[in-house]
């Protein structure tokens, strides 16, 4: 089984840093979510892990049972590029044989493994179909087989549920699951944030071309999310009384006596709890975690523009 | 690896080899060169049956002779005397046109050509043969025998010897040469231009980022380059098989012959090198281009760059020896053809062969860096043509 160790590595392009000691690992079995807004640097960072550029400084090291790998095992790894592409006058079965090939698969086991993908994906009647003929969910399932047919250990897949249908996303996450389970090690970058919430465990955040996070989901809750409630109140100015409290922010009057706001970072229910007036004639209240995607956007668009 | 970039060029030659485009190129062209070759031939054929009738007032008696000298499918000539006659014929017949001969002829040498319609390869025929009977009746007149004529008439034959055997240059062998350097072009053409698509190809399609995950970009570029050179060499090929029962049973060409006195080593090596040399280029460029439209000045320019050989060519063949010749075959953007066409007029001294050869090698080696370079970053530049500030650039990237 082989992981991933990305230390300190930075990547210029003329006078312009687009990488900037970034630093983060993911391991057997792990999905890791590799998050950022356009142009943070991520494209860059998994071109960099897997050799197509190279790093102006730091390290990238592969890791096969603990020891470090000699160079990148290329054949060991499957990569779904952002920019979508494939042959287009090229047949499905060909190039699924031509890509699988590249990573030295005997030609007759990748027309097996891809027989076995196309009817997983309800794609065999298409094996002989030319790529120009395909919808755009069927190429990028096509695509998605060409990542996995070599049975990678590791798997970059970078956006690989824009597009699809949510019965084929249900499909891919599965997959995704599935080869985790059996330990490949995913990284996966992606700006739908449920699905990401959904399947990672660790999450590597970079904005600018620098590392804002690395860590698990409660963590990068604990560190950004602040808790979002809800709640119905008797009267309206019981309201009025509620947005007066410091403890409070970006507060919503939703209609006459019903709000939503979020709690000041660092305060948890208790503190709001003990900070809420005691005559307040609560009706109703829900209060939950901040989401991944609120978070995303809190970074990306900076604290101060979120006040 | 190696094998990387073997299985670059089996997926270029599968891809292409099932390409009905270029099967249907394989067997177009060489009709089309059938036809190109043909066609004046044919046409020359189809214009036959135009007949020149010119009417002569001949006052010298030339007709005679003339009518003999000049095939009578083409030319007829009729004798007249009245002028006012004449000219009201060759209005009425739509003749060629008169001419009128004074008896004194052959003392002036004039004569008056009236013509109604031009042709002029027809009155250069005419103007040949009346010269010669103006010849022959003037030498007559001194009173010299007709055998002597003959022997005063006859064109000096000069038989070229060669003091080095092996310098001789041989008529065949130089057919052989100059084919081989056509055919030579030809590939640089159209394998370069297969080949430039075939980057441009990889790029529109976005499907660089998913095979450089899996191979280097130089292996890529190798196994592109190396696959188009066979699919050039399958063309070639085909195109030989074709026409060789043709030259050999048709034209009489010696061809074992002619092949046994080429220096063929001389010629594979160079348009092997030749070939290596442009198609690092066009690999290049067709890794900048988003498509053929969008080809900048550089591409265009760069592009053009094979051509420079044409250039050379006459040069070569008037003086071999020559220092125009002598730089186009050291220079390593024209050495390649240049050699090849300097071998086949002259005997190429080996040192001078020997330097050639090491100027092209390590000009290829260095185009070849840059050519990676370029082709590195270039394929990975989605949605736009790069210009040339922004090639240079790249050649300071780091790998």
């Amino acid at each position: 089984m082989i992981g991933l160790s990305v230390d300190k590595v930075c990547k210029s392009y003329g006078q312009k840093r687009v990488v900037d000691n970034v630093s983060f690992s993911a391991n057997t079995g792990e999905i890791l979510g590799f998050l950022g807004p356009n142009g943070a640097g991520k494209t860059t960072t998994i071109r960099m892990i897997m050799g197509i550029t190279a790093p102006d400084e730091g390290r990238i090291e592969f890791l096969a049972d603990g020891a470090k790998a000699n160079g990148i095992p290329r054949q060991h790894i499957g990569y779904l590029p952002e920019e979508r592409g494939l042959y287009k006058e090229a047949r499905v079965m060909n190039i699924l044989v031509f890509l699988a090939g590249l990573k030295n698969v005997p030609k007759q086991i990748a027309q097996e493994r891809a027989w076995e993908w196309l009817n997983k994906f309800g794609l065999q009647d298409y094996a002989k179909s030319k790529v120009e003929e395909l919808s755009k969910g069927m190429a990028q399932k096509v695509q998605f087989i060409g990542a996995v047919l070599h049975k990678p250990k590791i798997v970059i897949l970078d956006e690989p549920f824009s597009g699809l249908d949510p019965v084929s996303q249900d499909l891919f996450k599965q997959e995704l699951k599935t080869m985790a389970a059996e330990g490949t090690c995913v990284i996966l970058s992606s700006h739908q944030m449920n699905i990401m919430e959904e399947l990672c465990d660790r999450i590597f955040l970079i904005h600018k071309g620098k590392e804002v996070f690395f860590g698990n989901l409660v963590d990068i809750k604990q560190q950004y999310g602040s808790y979002k409630i809800s709640l119905e109140v008797q009267s309206p100015d019981m309201l009025e009384r509620l947005n007066s409290l410091d403890c409070i922010e970006s507060f919503c009057a939703l209609s006459h006596n019903k709000a939503s706001f979020s709690l000041k970072d660092g305060l948890g229910l208790s503190g709001f709890l003990a900070a809420m007036p005691k005559d307040l004639a609560v009706q109703e209240i829900n209060a939950s975690r901040s989401s991944l995607h609120d978070i995303f956007v809190k970074i990306a668009v900076g604290a101060e523009d979120e006040k | 690896m190696r094998n990387d970039t073997l299985k670059i060029t089996g997926w270029e030659l599968m891809r292409n080899l099932r390409n009905k485009q270029y099967i249907i190129s394989l067997l177009i062209t060489p009709l089309i060169m059938v036809l190109f070759a043909g066609l004046p031939r044919l046409l020359e054929k189809l214009d036959k049956p135009s007949v020149m009738k010119l009417y002569l007032i001949d006052g010298a008696g030339v007709a005679p002779q003339l009518q003999q000298m000049l095939p009578k499918d083409e030319f007829i000539f009729e004798v007249k005397q009245d002028k006012q006659e004449v000219e009201e014929l060759v209005y009425n017949e739509k003749a060629s046109g008169y001419m009128i001969i004074m008896p004194d002829f052959y003392e002036t040498g004039k004569l008056e050509y009236h013509y109604n319609k031009r042709n002029l390869s027809a009155f250069g025929a005419v103007k040949a043969s009346i010269t010669q009977i103006l010849k022959l009746q003037r030498m007559s007149s001194l009173q010299i025998e007709p055998s002597k004529l003959a022997f005063l008439n006859a064109e000096a034959q000069i038989d070229q010897i060669a003091m080095e055997k092996a310098a001789a240059p041989k008529d065949n062998a130089m057919a052989v040469s100059i084919t081989f350097m056509v055919l030579v072009f030809f590939l640089i053409f159209t394998s370069g231009s297969m080949l430039m698509q075939s980057a441009l190809q990889e790029r529109r399609d976005r499907m660089a980022e998913i095979v450089l995950s899996s191979i280097k970009p130089h292996h890529l570029m190798q196994g592109k380059i190396l696959g188009h050179l066979l699919l050039g060499v399958i063309q070639m090929s085909f195109w030989i098989a074709l026409s060789l029962p043709a030259v050999v049973y048709l034209l009489d060409f010696p061809l074992l012959q002619a092949l046994s006195e080429t220096n063929i080593p001389l010629m594979l090596f160079f348009g092997i090198a030749g070939y290596l040399l442009f198609s690092t280029i066009y690999v290049s460029i067709g890794s900048t281009m988003d498509d053929l439209q969008s080809a900048g000045n550089t591409q265009s320019m760069i592009m053009m760059i094979p051509m420079l050989s044409l250039l050379f060519i006459t040069p070569i063949i008037k003086n071999p020896e020559g220092t125009i010749s002598k730089f186009a075959c050291i220079f390593p953007l024209t050495s390649p053809m240049a050699m090849i066409t300097r071998s086949a007029f002259s005997n190429v001294p080996i040192t001078e062969v020997g330097l050639s050869a090491v100027v092209l090698l390590a000009s290829i080696y260095v185009f070849v860096r840059i050519a990676a370079k370029i082709f590195r970053v270039g394929m990975l530049m989605y949605g736009k043509t790069a210009n040339f500030s922004e090639m240079m650039k790249w050649l300071r990237y780091k790998d």
